[in-house]
């Protein structure tokens, strides 16, 4: 008797590993298509869209949104990559990311969105990547406040400009109601914000959209000192006028929240705070003005696409992933999701809707009129960015390294880094 | 079949699901991430991606990097402070609890609580009143005016940032800790008290006589605990500090309070480094091994037999 419950029990082990397995290798039937994306924040939007489309194509569609500081997606990239089980539409930010992901990327030069964008990611004249939307940063500026001080924002396109306009906003900060000129963040979880966006101003302000020549030389470890020093001056005017606590220790809410509040007059940041904004009931006039990182007059503010759809070459649905993207360009349901639902400004021609925020009017605005520098900060590594000199910027912040000191980290970190 | 056979079947048959979970998730990627860190694995699909062997690459170039040997010394100062705090601060709540006061039930489960909380989410509710709540009390109170002054933000510079991660470590988990010594405290036969009572023996001396060589067994446990916890910190290290502000070692500027398993993470997936960040797994593996080793050992040998 015994021997029989014993034999039993293990014919029940036995039987349930395989079913286990079993039941998994059926249900990989159906068709299904996995986008993994790096906005959290327009996730339930995307997975609306998404449910809509699959239904209309009979098609499961699973969206996997995962956002955050630098990386943040990269950790289950890898992670499924190892596992054999990559999505079949991913999103990358630039070359360096393309470049981690160059062996799965399904060239699509000949797909019928490419002739209706302008920012598509190529790389060595193939087309690798759709834009997911357009985004621009600048200094974000509060119009009412400006106004109140007499100050015009058409004339913020330099150095001197700023430096005379933030001393005036300094000495009228009671009248004004203002805790601090600008709002920046110069924290290490606020890195992206120095170490990738302010550091593009030394990357690409003043030149023509797309030149590299500067990315180049830097990449190559010539600095060039003039600018490099009239870069420095420029961040070190941000920090000097920011308000200390949220420069040193605040994060995303307290950065945005003091613009939002009216609690500062400038915030370094991009269109992508019209939602926050919005959400704090900020009733003012806003709009971007150029950066003001060089002596010469830079009319102009950072525009392009942050992030880039993807196709995994060797994706099951290989022709359902392409659809996915074509008809998120051509069809009415797609064009409601990236502008209405999203907030987006879409990245693609033939496409009426317009956002309703103030910062990314501005943006298209500003974009409308071929004012526009491109962005350069992808052309370096995650690594170098966010632990080379995003410590950097840090101890300027805080004060533990002055100017010169600043200059000659930055000299050394980028000669360091020649490749 | 004998019985004795059959017992033994049976042991394994019920053991079996438990060794195979044990296998499949520790003992081989285990072995295979020892593999990896003397190879260029990358885990990503980059042109030159094909796995080779480099040899010890990983572990000199993880020695020669500041930012893992500063990570290294930051570490071992925040597993020593935090190990001392949560103990002393765990070993007399565990007194007060047993003690006589009243709602010492309510104490209990009051301490205990925030053991309840993640880690991420404890680390940005005290930033927020490291950044916000506190400075804004140095606004009312004129007492604690310099706490309003942003160059005293408790976040705001290396060293204090650490103390700032010994602060939500202990509130986090000394509660945890006070269990375990609560148990110990009342295992102590009330006799021995009574006896020390008759005698004529003071509290405190009743504490350093009896409880605490009684409950030497629960400070193993504990230091234990403590010691792998705090050396393993992660959650409240990247939601509270990010692992800034920044300083600098060895002339270069890098993050003043990274911690081993922060730094590790970032070298793996920030740098996109995955091989190295495996090789700084191994050491720290190792280096966390032999310490708790030898603290169990000395602990072990102060333990009482009754």
């Amino acid at each position: 008797m015994k021997k029989l419950l014993l034999v039993m029990l293990v014919a029940m082990m036995a039987t349930s590993l395989f079913a286990a397995g079993g039941s998994e290798a059926g249900a990989a039937k159906a068709a299904t298509l996995t986008i993994m994306q790096n906005k959290p924040e327009i996730g339930p939007q995307l997975e609306a869209y998404a449910t809509q489309w699959g239904t209309a194509n009979n098609v499961k569609v699973t969206v996997k949104s995962i956002g955050g500081t630098a990386g943040a997606m990269g950790p289950q990239l890898k992670a499924d990559y190892a596992a054999g089980d990559m999505p079949d539409i991913f999103t990358f930010d630039g070359l360096e990311s393309y470049k981690e992901w160059e062996g799965v990327v399904l060239d699509v030069s000949s797909e019928p969105w490419v002739s209706k964008t302008a920012v598509a990611f190529k790389y060595n004249n193939k087309v690798f990547g759709a834009p997911v939307a357009v985004e621009g940063w600048g200094m974000a500026y509060n119009a009412d406040l400006l106004a109140k001080a007499g100050i015009d924002p058409k004339t913020l396109t330099n150095y001197a400009a700023y430096k005379a306009a933030f001393e005036k906003l300094d000495g009228m900060k009671a009248q004004l109601g203002i805790n601090s000129v600008v709002s920046m963040a110069a924290a290490i979880e606020m890195g992206w914000v120095t170490a990738h966006h302010n550091f593009n101003s030394l990357l690409a302000n003043g030149l023509p959209y797309g030149d590299l020549s500067v990315v180049n030389d830097l990449l190559a470890g010539k600095v060039d000192a003039t600018r490099l020093s009239e870069y420095a001056d420029w961040v070190e005017l941000l920090f000097k006028f920011a308000d200390k606590g949220v420069l040193t220790t605040g994060n995303y809410d307290s950065q945005v929240g003091a613009f939002a509040t009216g609690k500062a007059v400038f915030l370094h940041q991009g269109n992508w705070t019209d939602p926050n904004i919005q959400g704090a009931n900020a009733t003012f006039k806003m709009a971007f003005a150029p950066h003001g990182s060089m002596k010469k007059a830079t009319d102009g503010i950072f525009v392009a696409a942050p992030s880039f759809y993807a196709i995994n070459k060797d994706s099951k649905n290989l022709a359902m992933a392409k659809k996915f993207i074509v008809d998120l360009v051509n069809t009415p349901a797609g064009h409601s999701y990236m502008v209405e639902a999203a907030g987006m400004i879409p990245a693609y021609s033939g496409i009426s809707l317009q956002p309703t925020g103030q910062l990314s009017k501005s943006v298209q605005e500003w974009s409308a009129a071929g004012k526009v520098y491109s962005w350069s900060q992808y052309y370096f590594t995650g690594d170098f960015r966010d632990k080379t000199l995003n410590p950097i910027y840090n101890q300027f912040a805080s004060g533990s390294i002055n100017k010169a000191q600043f200059i000659d980290q930055m000299t050394k970190a980028l000669v360091a880094n020649k490749q | 079949m004998n019985i004795k056979r059959e017992n033994a079947l049976v042991f394994w048959l019920f053991l079996a699901p438990v060794i195979l979970a044990f296998v499949v998730v520790i003992v081989v990627p285990f072995f295979l991430g020892a593999y990896y860190s003397f190879t260029n694995w990358t885990s990503s699909a980059r042109a030159d991606s094909t796995v080779r062997f480099i040899g010890l690459e990983n572990y000199i170039g993880s020695f020669k990097d500041p930012a893992f040997t500063y990570s290294f010394g930051v570490t071992v100062v925040y597993t020593f402070l935090n190990v001392i705090f949560i103990n002393f601060v765990a070993f007399s709540l565990a007194l007060l609890v047993t003690s006589k006061i009243k709602l010492r039930k309510i104490y209990r489960v009051g301490f205990f609580l925030p053991n309840l909380i993640g880690g991420l989410i404890l680390g940005y509710i005290w930033q927020f009143l490291f950044n916000n709540a506190l400075p804004s009390l140095g606004a009312v109170i004129p007492f604690l005016s310099d706490l309003a002054q942003p160059d005293n933000f408790i976040l705001g510079k290396p060293a204090t940032a650490v103390i700032a991660l010994v602060i939500v470590g202990t509130w986090q988990y000394a509660g945890y800790i006070m269990m375990i010594y609560i148990a110990a405290i009342e295992n102590v036969p009330a006799e021995l008290h009574e006896a020390a009572m008759i005698d004529g023996a003071s509290p405190f001396q009743r504490l350093r006589a009896i409880t605490l060589p009684m409950a030497a067994q629960a400070f193993t446990v504990t230091m234990f605990l403590t010691l792998v916890q705090s050396f393993k910190q992660f959650d409240v290290n990247v939601s509270l500090t990010s692992g800034g502000p920044s300083t600098m070692f060895q002339g270069k500027p890098i993050l003043g309070t990274e911690l081993l398993a922060l730094n590790i993470y970032n070298t793996a997936f920030l740098s996109n480094n995955l091989s190295m960040g495996q090789a700084r797994a191994v050491i720290f593996f190792l280096v966390l091994a032999v310490v708790s080793l030898i603290q169990v050992s000395i602990n072990k040998s102060k333990e009482l037999e009754l």
